[in-house]
């Protein structure tokens, strides 16, 4: 708590919340990286669901570097906005939804990855897409969902820092 | 009719009330428009990517393909996008950064159209490791630049709430 206080009081941290340009810049790189993890993940699911059947799974690989550069650039941004709020974004239900639901959605990315193992090059024509895959794809289509909005209920619900 | 009673015809639409009254409707929208806005990118990538010389193991019939996600991403955040101005016509109206994303949706459009008009019947036949011409790689990396500033400037768009130009 008091390492928390610390934060709160550095003047980064006062600088975040005082300036007129540290949280829209801040947000900025968090948008943009949510489009490329989202997007991209949204994307790759509709085509395990069934979605563009010509196009092969390897045919995305290219796309997962860019979505795991967005992940990093929304990691590195999310830290920066918590360091902006080091005592009152803990305490706020929103906040600790969304990161239960990140979690989750990259559980649903890893099972995904899981029941796709060694059919990357199988040609499109003959790529037969297993339960799980579409039941993983699914879940991370809806753990997403819900992180966008528990992350969009942060702003409304941020309580005063705890006495 | 002025500018003025045009805004304020606006604000006083039942949806522009609708939205100011409800706790629960701008926050809504919001959410949406974020969710639009993943869909429109995550369709827009594959498609100005291939064109660009990315993604070449899709052939440019399947990568616009996935050009519905693009569409359905847009009219989400059109819809929404209405329902944020309604709410708020004063504000939104001379602000620079909403000029500058009007202005810039506009120019995506425009060239998206020109691309459909002009290039998409030629395209559609490039197969796998086929190369776009060059006028496609320009309309693709316009394309992707225009939809990067649009979601900057709506990102930026609070931070100049009150201001009438960028300086």
């Amino acid at each position: 708590m008091e390492f928390l206080t610390w934060l709160e009081h550095t003047e980064f941290s006062t600088w975040m919340r005082e300036s007129d340009w540290g949280h829209p810049i801040v947000l900025c790189f968090h948008a943009v990286g949510m489009a490329l993890v989202v997007g991209i993940s949204f994307m790759f699911s509709a085509r395990v669901l069934g979605y563009a059947k010509s196009v092969s799974l390897a045919a995305f690989d290219q796309l997962f570097g860019l979505a795991w550069f967005g992940f990093a650039m929304n990691a590195a941004s999310g830290i920066v906005l918590l360091m902006a709020e080091p005592r009152r974004m803990p305490v706020t239900p929103a906040f600790l939804i969304k990161m239960i639901l990140i979690v989750f959605a990259g559980l649903s990315v890893w099972a995904l990855s899981r029941a796709l193992e060694g059919m990357e090059r199988v040609p499109a024509g003959e790529l037969k897409v297993p339960t799980g895959a579409k039941v993983s794809a699914v879940a991370s289509i809806v753990f997403w969902c819900g992180a966008i909005v528990a992350g969009r209920l942060i702003g409304y619900t941020i309580g005063p820092p705890p006495v | 009719m002025t500018e003025a009673d045009i805004l304020h015809w606006i604000r006083d639409t039942s949806l522009g009330v609708a939205v100011r009254q409800s706790r629960w409707m701008f926050a809504t929208g919001e959410t949406l428009h974020f969710l639009g806005l993943s869909l429109l990118v995550g369709g827009i990538l594959i498609v100005d990517l291939r064109i660009l010389g990315f993604l070449r193991h899709i052939s440019m019939r399947s990568a616009l393909s996935f050009l519905p996600f693009v569409i359905v991403g847009f009219v989400i955040n059109m819809l929404t996008g209405i329902l944020f101005f309604a709410a708020d016509p004063m504000m939104y109206w001379p602000n620079p950064a909403f000029k500058l994303k009007m202005f810039l949706i506009l120019l995506a459009g425009i060239n998206a159209l020109v691309f459909t008009l002009v290039e998409h019947r030629h395209a559609l036949p490039l197969g796998e490791d086929d190369q776009a011409t060059t006028f496609m790689k320009v309309s693709a990396g316009l394309s992707l630049s225009f939809w990067l500033l649009v979601l900057l400037l709506g990102r930026l768009l609070p931070a100049f709430e009150g201001s009438t130009s960028f300086l």
